[in-house]
This record gives structure tokens, C-alpha cells and sequence, in this order.
């Protein structure tokens, strides 16, 4: 029986309602506080670990490669490179290693030693030797080839790819030949289409192909 | 707010207040007691390990060639994984010895009895489960000793009767440990136990639901003591403070004691002393007390015994003036149990 009049009884009343509301913000603060905490320990575990996702491949000899002259190096991951000589200090400087995928599209790149640039036969984007875009539509929307990091060690021109994690053990690169119309990521779409469409009208205009297709 | 719970309402169209009434069971007043809200610990501790393992298995990868390597990742690598690994290892601890825990409150208390048999079975059932997540468990990290663990056990598996070899052969994936044995070992750790265990847990809830938890009177009580008090909010409030004493406890156990890595699992090499996880310290000492077939059969009458003793308790205090051997049973066997573990774990060999 809680009795109005009595100030003792209406403290006590008070102390316990207080009390009250004190556990339960604490029992919430607690709640929130401790499976909080656990979900972000989870959050941040699922989240990939930042390690060093690279891997140092050996690609040629400096030697190999003349002041002017472009090599085509595909990474364990298929991504191609074009590693160009642009010095002859002998140090990594000497070397830049541009991704040959175009930022516009993804066709393939090539290096143009007469002109001192790389260009997109797609849609004739231009880039200068540091790979910044300066025409086409790369140029228009400030792209630039992603960069390679390289270093020279006693001659041996070596540079960080990321590694390929389906691969199991064997990561390793290749030096393309000059005309090797790679395929993989980064592969050139617009090119492929080219040669299959120009494949069909060499096939339409020969009267051969043409019979058979009748006849099938 | 008013617009929000219509809009709400509308589209699911269940009312809180009728789930209330439906789920507020009275519960016995002596749930008040803690000991007595024991069987919510292994089911919290059950959630634990569901949440952790699952976070565990973006992870491990289940090969010889590679588990080791991924458990490795985890507790070195991986942001907060030796967490996440300790805190599961725990827990599985934890939920083992909470679950011998309330079967053995459950016993004393004879709350097994005319008409609780069937859940008294249906938790043995849970217990056998527990101890088989385990053993898979434990067996996946491949270290020598979960290796060799995994091996001596489907070896003591071979020696039963009849089944002996079927039992082995099922357990390893072929006749030996082999490419496709923890794989198998994963498979039943992360899948078949845990979602028979969820469906047990269903049934065992079900029941408990359906009968009312048995009820207590103590004589230290007040005359003016209910008999009751409600689910919500009360005992959930138990559940909860119990939830977050448990987390805290896990929480310092991985951090001042966290899982480590043994040597790399060696098939060559048999090391000098085998011990598996500590629950099973009473199987394995029983195993070497008294040797081959005679151990697998004693314990699976043992195992039996346990399993039909509602059944076997209840034709006793019918037909014989023993009313409280149950106690005595009772007494007994813990006794055996804390015995042959404390000595498997000091000694040797």
C-alpha cells in the first residue's frame, strides 16, 4: 500500500522507479555495446586483410631493350603490359610499365616509337609516354594507363604484378611477341569484332563458302 | 509513427500483442534460481558457435593440403581471426559443459520423469550430437593431434561388433584417413550436426512448451511466494543478463587463453602422446582401463542405460523398494566421470 501523503513512501517509490530505469538503460547500453562491438570484430574480419597483393616477376635483361623500343609482357593474371625503355641511366627509371588496356573502352593499346605515343586503333585515343591520355575520348575524360612498378637489380628488369590466386603455385609471366593479338582481360573487343565481321564478308564474297551455305 | 505501424500492419499483418500473449507462458517460479535457467545457456552458446562458425567457414578450406594452411590464416592473419577462432573454441567448451550441466540438474531434480521421457531422450540425443560437433570440430584444424585424434577414433569405431568396419569406413571415407575424410568431417561439423541439433532444439522447446516446465517448491521460500511469473519480460531479462555474462566470459577467455596452432597434421609420424579434447578424456581413459571390443560394448550399454533411464528409473521405484536409486545412479556415475577425466588429464599415457 503506497501511501500519497507519506514523503518516505513516495522516495521510495521514486528511487525504485529510477533504479528501474537505470538497469534497463544499462542492460540496453550493455546490449548495444557488447554484440555491437562483436559485429564490427565481424565486419572487420570478413573484410580482406591489406596485404601487399603484388608479386615480383623477373622480365627480361636491360640489355634486351633499346632506348625507344616497347616490349609486351603478360602478368600471371593475363593483364598485358607494355614495358617501354625511355633512358639509359640503368636504373628502373629508365623503364615505365603502362597497362596496354585502354581506360575508354578496354581495347589494346599500342606503343608508336616513331611518334613517341601510345595509340587505341579503336577510337584513336592518344597517350603521351608517362601514359596520360592527350586525345580521343580517354583524352577528353583525363584518363591514363595504369602504372607498373619496376626495378632494376644487377641488370634484370623486374616488376609487381598481383599475382594470380586461381593459379596455385605457378605464377609466372610471359614477353609477347610484337604481333600477338593477346586475348584475355583486356583483350581488344573492338578488334575482335573487326576481324569477325570482316572474316564474314571475305566468306560472303567467296562464291565457295557461298554454296556450301546453300546447301547447308 | 501512428501512419508508419499502419502501413506496417497492413503488409504484415501480425500483432505483437497477440504474439506476446501466445508466447508468455508462466514460467515456474523457480526459474528464478539461476542453475535452473541452464538449458537456455547451451541453446545461447548454440548461437555462438552457428554465428562464429559461419564466419569461421569464409575461411577454412576443408583439404589436407590446404587446412592447416587456412586455419594458420585465420588465427595469424585474417583481422581479428584469432578472435573469432578463440571465441568459437570456447564456446564449444562452454556449451559442452553446460549441456552435462543441465542434464545432470535435470536428473537430480528427476524432472525427467512420467511424462518427460520422451524429452529426456530427445536431449540425450542433443548430448551425442554435441559431442560429435566436437569431435569434427576439433578434427578439422588437422594438427597432429586432430589428426591422430580423428584416426585413433574411427579406429576404436572399427572395433565394434558387425559394424565395426562400416562404421570406419563412413567415418574416414575409405579404409584409412584420406583426401575425401575432412571434407566428410566438414560436412557433418558445418551442416548435418548443426541443423540436426536446430531441429532436436525445435522439438525439445516444443515439448517443454507443451508440457510446462516442472514445477518446484522450496522450503527456504516465503509463504506469499508465487507460483509463477511471465516469460516477457522477466525471464527473457534472465536470458539476457546470462547472454551477456556468457559473451563477456568468452570474450576474456579468447583473449587471455586463445586457440593456438600444434605441429602440422604428420601421417608419418605418430606422436608420443594422444590426447583428445577433454570431453572425451572419460571414453579414452574407459578405452585403455579395459581394452577393445568389451570397452565399445560396455559403452554402449552405458550409453543406452542413459538413454532408456527414465524407462529404467520408473520400473525400479515400481517394483523394488529402491525409490531413490536414481540419486545414487546418479551419484555414482558423476563420480566415475570426474574421476577417469581428472586422471586421463594428469596422466601421461
Amino acid at each position: 500500500m503506497t501511501d500519497a501523503h507519506n514523503p518516505a513512501a513516495s522516495e521510495g517509490q521514486d528511487r525504485r522507479q529510477f533504479l528501474g530505469k537505470a538497469s534497463r538503460a544499462a542492460m540496453i547500453a550493455g546490449l548495444a555495446g557488447g554484440y555491437g562491438g562483436f559485429a564490427a570484430i565481424s565486419l572487420r574480419y570478413l573484410y580482406p586483410t591489406g596485404t601487399d597483393d603484388r608479386l615480383w616477376l623477373f622480365v627480361t635483361e636491360t640489355s634486351r631493350v633499346r632506348v625507344g623500343e616497347s616490349i609486351r609482357y603478360r602478368g600471371p593474371s593475363g593483364e598485358t603490359i607494355n614495358i617501354t625503355r625511355q633512358a639509359r641511366n640503368g636504373d628502373a627509371d629508365d623503364f615505365i610499365a603502362l597497362s596496354s588496356t585502354c581506360p575508354h573502352l578496354g581495347c589494346q593499346v599500342r606503343w608508336e616509337a616513331q611518334n613517341n605515343r601510345f595509340h587505341c586503333p579503336c577510337h584513336n585515343g592518344v597517350f603521351d609516354p608517362s601514359g596520360v591520355a592527350i586525345g580521343g575520348p580517354p583524352g577528353d575524360a583525363g584518363q591514363q594507363l595504369s602504372r607498373y612498378e619496376l626495378k632494376v637489380e644487377s641488370g634484370l628488369l623486374s616488376i609487381a604484378v598481383p599475382p594470380n590466386r586461381l593459379a596455385g603455385a605457378d605464377q609466372k609471366g610471359e614477353i609477347l611477341a610484337a604481333d600477338d593479338e593477346t586475348s584475355g582481360p583486356g583483350h581488344d573487343p573492338c578488334l575482335s569484332c573487326q576481324q569477325i565481321h570482316d572474316s564474314r564478308m571475305a566468306r560472303s564474297e567467296d562464291p565457295r563458302s557461298a554454296n556450301r551455305s546453300r546447301s547447308t | 509513427m501512428n501512419a508508419v505501424s499502419r502501413w506496417i500492419g497492413e503488409r504484415l499483418p501480425v500483432s505483437g500483442r497477440q504474439f506476446k500473449e501466445l508466447t508468455n507462458e508462466p514460467v515456474p517460479y523457480h526459474l528464478k534460481r539461476w542453475w535452473f535457467a541452464l538449458g537456455g545457456t547451451p541453446a545461447y552458446l548454440f548461437i555462438v558457435q552457428i554465428f562464429t562458425g559461419i564466419l569461421l567457414a569464409f575461411y577454412y578450406e576443408a583439404a589436407p593440403a590446404t587446412a592447416y594452411r587456412s586455419v594458420e590464416l585465420i588465427t595469424n592473419e585474417v583481422a581479428f581471426g584469432w578472435f573469432i577462432r578463440s571465441v568459437h573454441k570456447w564456446a564449444a567448451t562452454l556449451m559442452i559443459a553446460a549441456v552435462i550441466l543441465h542434464q545432470i540438474r535435470v536428473f537430480f531434480t528427476g524432472a525427467y520423469r512420467r511424462p518427460r521421457e520422451i524429452n529426456w531422450f530427445i536431449g540425450m540425443c542433443l548430448l551425442m550430437c554435441t559431442l560429435l560437433t566436437g569431435f569434427t570440430g576439433y578434427s578439422l584444424v588437422f594438427e597432429q593431434l586432430s589428426f591422430w585424434g580423428a584416426t585413433v577414433g574411427a579406429n576404436i569405431a572399427d572395433t565394434t561388433p558387425l559394424i565395426g568396419p562400416f562404421l570406419k569406413n563412413m567415418m574416414l571415407a575409405g579404409s584409412s584417413y584420406n583426401e575425401a575424410t575432412l571434407s566428410r568431417f566438414f560436412i557433418l561439423h558445418a551442416a548435418v550436426l548443426p541443423v540436426t541439433i536446430v531441429m532436436l532444439i525445435a522439438v525439445h522447446i516444443t515439448v517443454i512448451r507443451l508440457q510446462g516446465v516442472t514445477e518446484f517448491r522450496f522450503k527456504d521460500e516465503e509463504g506469499g511466494t508465487p507460483k509463477t511469473f511471465n516469460f516477457f519480460p522477466d525471464h527473457l531479462y534472465t536470458e539476457l543478463i546470462i547472454g551477456l555474462i556468457l559473451m563477456i566470459l568468452l570474450s576474456a577467455l579468447a583473449t587471455i587463453f586463445p586457440a593456438t596452432m600444434g605441429p602440422q597434421a604428420n601421417p608419418l609420424q605418430t606422436p608420443e602422446v594422444i590426447k583428445p579434447e577433454w570431453f572425451f578424456y572419460v571414453a579414452f581413459r574407459w578405452l585403455k582401463l579395459f581394452g577393445g571390443t568389451f570397452a565399445i560394448l560396455s559403452m554402449g550399454f552405458i550409453i543406452f542405460t542413459m538413454f532408456t533411464w527414465p524407462f529404467i528409473d520408473n520400473w525400479l521405484r515400481k517394483h523394488t523398494k529402491f525409490q531413490e536409486a536414481s540419486v545414487w545412479v546418479g551419484v555414482v556415475g558423476a563420480l566415475t566421470v570426474i574421476s577417469l577425466t581428472v586422471w586421463e588429464a594428469v596422466a601421461r599415457h
